[in-house]
């Protein structure tokens, strides 16, 4: 690994990214936040300065390997939670609670350590639902599609960001992809934002929802959630642009452009209406033997399915007080995750696709064991290195997953607690159930346990192997500034 | 007329010797090896590559009128009959042997013109396209089907104790529509008539309607229905055994096996086979066939390009009690042999590729549409001319060793009896002793005068 490489283009995206910065700025300015306002410009300050030195440590690379966009990635979304978390630092929330707050936001999980929602200005708010936005689709994605300089490395630093198994491409430019991208998610964002507010919400919270949803994220600036609202055409909105924000926003890019048949040959879009219906209806028929009216047991079911299936995390019912059979089916769903390609995190339907065919496979192998079996997906067979590395992802995933509730438990959590928070900020899910359930927060939590829970966000967003992967030791042992400067060759 | 032939393999040297008593032929090989093999022909043999103009030259393509691109490569077939038009204007006939050439999404004839290319064979597709429908009637050996699918014809080995054997044909009560056409007892063929009586061990080619021959079918398996869920295995993966699993794969109550030996090739057609059970070993390996008990199979079909491996396949497969067995076979020499040690139905790709090339050069208006019993008899299509005086069946004094088997007229198709009247613009399906088609097409021509 050439450092000078990385350190070069981590800092040129460091920098774009404290002209995000820029936009809360303006909302606190609005409303006549002056002291957050202060924060903002030092974030942007701080970001921008930082970003540029990084910049000018060393010259443009002329390539970029696969481990050097591993480490930029990772590296990126590291620095980029750093400089999010100084606006709210500035706003009086601890140094932990900041950085948690700030991943939470990039990564889409909506997990919140605010446990006042009264003491934060508006220009906070908006901008814990802006990190979620620009997070949802990827800040890579976003940087690749507005950076035109970074033609080189681009492609690398894409798919590093979002290494699922199916690597769709729109064009063949990955710019163009990530252009066309970018333009369907703002596209959907504003239609949402313009919906809710039709259906009555404050333009305010109309933007910030939209914002989370499409980024299947789940910060809400209201403290009750979307149950504060008490707004049921809201809550059928949000469930249509939550599914949307978990289906895969390649296919959907396909569909608007003419091929409007190309979700429903998707297999793993099939398998994902599948899972959502199947599991709607069953927290339906549970929560309506609990009493509920039919009609709310289907909008509560199917909203809170859709909200933990896609990841987002909004909760427009206090599901910590529904029975352990509703509850259940939530937890099961927190391990399953939206598709590949979308905003959702968590392990992805199509990996649970791929793991199912894969050991149905294994069975019909001891019926015929000289059989040549290939799993298939979408009628083409999965090479076999890309089923190794679906099945790799899921041992380090628990192994992730055991790590994270040994620690919560350890430090002051109930069982309950310590594995619902741990599969809910790896999987960037949000809400779990007990003290993290979706009227709490993650505040009162241990300091060493949000640490921990902070970097399951991060080792989550990208998808466990892209960080696991740069934390080797040989990865750093074997770095250099340079490549051939001061190299044996060159001493001999 | 001159033709010339590049590729001096087994098709070419068929070619050539059928077409060598009556024509000037020209054999284009890079080989010069091959000179020994055509020194029995009277042919001319040019020694030089195919794609070369110079070669093409010698062998005179400018005043060529047919040329026929055989050799081992497509590439080289198309490129050959793409320059060989650029330097004269024979007419070409290119071989083909995989699929993406010449059609690429049903665009098949623009590219044929592109490459001025007048007819393609493609022997391997032919030849997944008989096994296919030798399959589809169970206990058939051999299939065809004619005129859209409105006129079949089925050929059956008649066992002991089957009910066709019971009487004179006349008194078996053969559904209307359906008609033997031919009874082959040893070697020899004979067309039957209604005081024939059929043996055990005879084979016999049924022709008829679409209806009646459904109504055969029915009979000849017992007037069991046939099975719910039949099981075929094919042996062998390649260019045939690979088109026909495709085509099996989609159809509903057939389950199928494919033993292909390479691992890769094995991998190749798994992943495009969505139901098939693609098995990697040899078709030859006794226990590898026990243990996936194909023995259960209604029908083996073995098309490996070997035809010693596809007979120890075959036998091992007869043997362990398979119904069906289809051996494709390589060197028509073969053939006979083949049918004698038990196998059903020994089929060979290019011999029936060979068969339809001589017949375009020779066979005048008449259109070949089948060749049988390894080529002694022909199915032809006889248009009836305009000037033909109507007459009927009884009077039409046909060559001997044929029979008109169908009458096409507008869109309908009937089996014809005795006072049937065969008129002008009517087209006939005729079978014929390989020796009598000329006599056939002579008589209908003659006849119209």
């Amino acid at each position: 690994m050439r450092l000078a490489i990385v350190v070069h283009l981590t800092g040129a995206l460091v920098r774009l990214f404290s002209v995000a910065l820029l936009a809360p700025l303006a909302v606190a300015l609005l409303y006549g936040e002056r002291h957050d306002a202060w924060g903002f410009l030092l974030a942007a300050g701080v970001a921008f300065v930082a970003g540029h030195l990084m910049r000018r440590v060393a010259e443009e690379p002329h390539d970029v390997r696969r481990v050097e966009a591993m480490a930029v990635v990772a590296g990126t979304w590291l620095l980029v939670a750093l400089a999010g978390a100084v606006p709210y630092v500035w706003a009086g929330v601890s140094l932990v609670d900041a950085l948690f707050e700030s991943m939470s936001g990039l990564t889409t999980t909506g997990a919140t350590t605010f446990a006042d929602f009264g003491a934060l200005g508006r220009g906070i708010f908006f901008w814990r639902s802006l990190t979620q936005w620009l997070g949802g689709l990827g800040v890579i994605a976003l940087f690749v599609a507005v950076l035109p300089r970074l033609a080189i490395g681009g492609r690398q630093l894409f798919f590093a960001e979002a290494p699922g198994p199916t690597d769709e491409k729109l064009t063949p430019q990955i710019r163009k992809t990530a252009a066309a991208l970018w333009l369907l998610y703002t596209g959907l964002t504003a239609t949402e934002a313009v919906s809710l507010r039709a259906v009555g919400l404050p333009w305010f919270d109309a933007v910030c929802h939209a914002f989370t949803t499409l980024a299947a994220g789940g910060f809400s600036p209201h403290p009750l959630s979307i149950m504060g609202y008490e707004n049921q055409p809201a809550e059928w909105i949000i469930i249509v642009f939550m599914f949307l924000a978990g289906a895969n926003f390649a296919l959907q890019v396909r569909a608007v452009r003419g091929r409007p048949l190309t979700l429903l040959r998707d297999e793993e879009f099939r398998t994902y209406a599948l899972i959502t219906a199947v599991f709607a209806g069953f927290g339906a028929l549970f929560l309506w033997r609990e009493g509920a009216v039919l009609a709310d047991a289907v909008r509560l079911s199917l909203f809170q399915v859709v909200s933990i299936l896609t990841t987002t995390g909004y909760a427009n019912a206090d599901f910590q007080r529904w029975s352990d059979q509703a509850k259940m089916v939530l937890l099961a769903l927190m391990f399953i995750g939206g598709c590949a390609g979308s905003a959702a995190g968590g392990p992805k339907v199509v990996r649970y696709l791929l793991i199912a065919r894969y050991t149905l496979r294994e069975l019909k192998r001891i019926l015929h064991p000289r059989a040549v079996l290939p799993v298939k997906l979408g009628g083409r067979a999965v090479p076999e290195e890309v089923m190794r590395g679906v099945l790799v992802f899921f041992l380090f995933y628990l192994l992730v997953f055991a790590v994270c509730t040994t620690v919560v438990v350890s430090f002051d959590a109930d069982i309950v607690t310590g594995i619902t928070a741990s599969i809910a900020t790896l999987g960037n899910i949000g809400p779990g159930f007990n003290r993290v359930g979706p009227m709490a927060h993650y505040a009162h939590l241990h300091a060493a346990s949000k640490v921990t829970l902070t970097a399951a966000m991060w080792i989550g967003r990208l998808e466990v192997l892209t960080v696991l992967a740069i934390l080797r030791p040989e990865v750093w042992l074997t770095s250099r500034w340079r490549t051939g400067t001061g190299g044996p060759l060159a001493a001999g | 007329m001159r033709a010339i032939i590049i590729g001096g393999g087994d098709v070419g040297y068929a070619l050539a010797r059928a077409l060598a008593p009556r024509h000037d032929v020209f054999v284009i090989d890079h080989d010069p090896a091959v000179g020994e093999l055509f020194a029995s022909l009277d042919v001319e043999l040019v020694t030089g590559s195919a794609t070369s103009a110079s070669a093409l030259r010698r062998a005179h393509v400018e005043d060529a009128d047919l040329l026929v691109a055989c050799t081992g490569l497509d590439e080289v077939n198309i490129v050959a009959c793409s320059i060989a038009n650029g330097l004269g204007h024979p007419e070409t006939i290119c071989f083909v042997s995989k699929d993406d050439f010449l059609r690429p999404s049903g665009d098949r004839d623009s590219l044929r013109e592109h490459f001025g290319i007048d007819r393609v064979i493609w022997p391997e597709a032919q030849l997944a396209d008989d096994i296919e429908r030798i399959i589809a009637a169970p206990g058939a050996i051999d299939a065809e089907a004619f005129a859209g699918g409105a006129v079949r014809l089925l050929e059956y080995r008649l066992e002991a104790g089957s009910p066709l054997t019971a009487g004179r044909i006349a008194e078996l009560g053969l559904p209307p529509g359906a008609l033997i056409v031919a009874v082959k007892a040893g070697d020899r063929f004979t067309i039957p008539r209604g005081g024939t009586r059929l043996a055990p061990g005879d084979k016999i080619i049924l022709m008829g309607t679409r209806e009646a021959m459904q109504q055969v079918e029915g009979r000849m398996v017992g007037g069991a229905e046939p099975p719910a869920r039949r099981l075929v295995t094919i042996v062998g993966g390649g260019d045939v055994g690979f088109r026909l699993a495709q085509r099996l794969d989609r159809q509903p109550g057939l389950e199928l096996r494919v033993i292909e030996r390479n691992p890769e090739r094995g991998a190749l057609i798994a992943s495009r086979l969505s139901r098939a059970l693609v098995l990697n070993g040899d078709g030859t390996d006794l226990e590898l066939l026990e243990s996936e008990q194909i023995g259960r199979s209604d029908a083996l079909v073995s098309v490996i390009d070997n035809d010693e491996r596809n007979l120890l396949a075959s036998l091992i497969g007869r043997q362990l009690g398979v119904r069906t067995i289809i051996t494709r076979v390589s060197r028509p020499a073969n053939l006979r042999l083949f049918e004698r040690v038990g196998i059903d139905v020994a089929i060979s790709a290019r011999s029936a590729a060979v068969a339809a090339v001589v017949h375009q050069v020779d066979g005048g208006t008449a259109n070949l549409l089948a060749v049988l019993e390894e080529g002694q008899a022909r199915i032809l299509e006889i248009a009836v001319p305009a000037d033909f005086a109507p007459t009927t069946l009884r009077h039409l004094q046909s060559p001997p060793q044929s029979i008109v088997g169908a009458i096409l007229r507008g869109d309908t198709a009937h089996v014809p009896r005795g006072d049937d009247l065969i008129q002008p613009g009517d087209r006939l399906i005729v079978f014929a002793a390989t020796a009598s088609a000329d006599q056939v097409r002579d008589y209908f021509a003659v006849a119209g005068r």
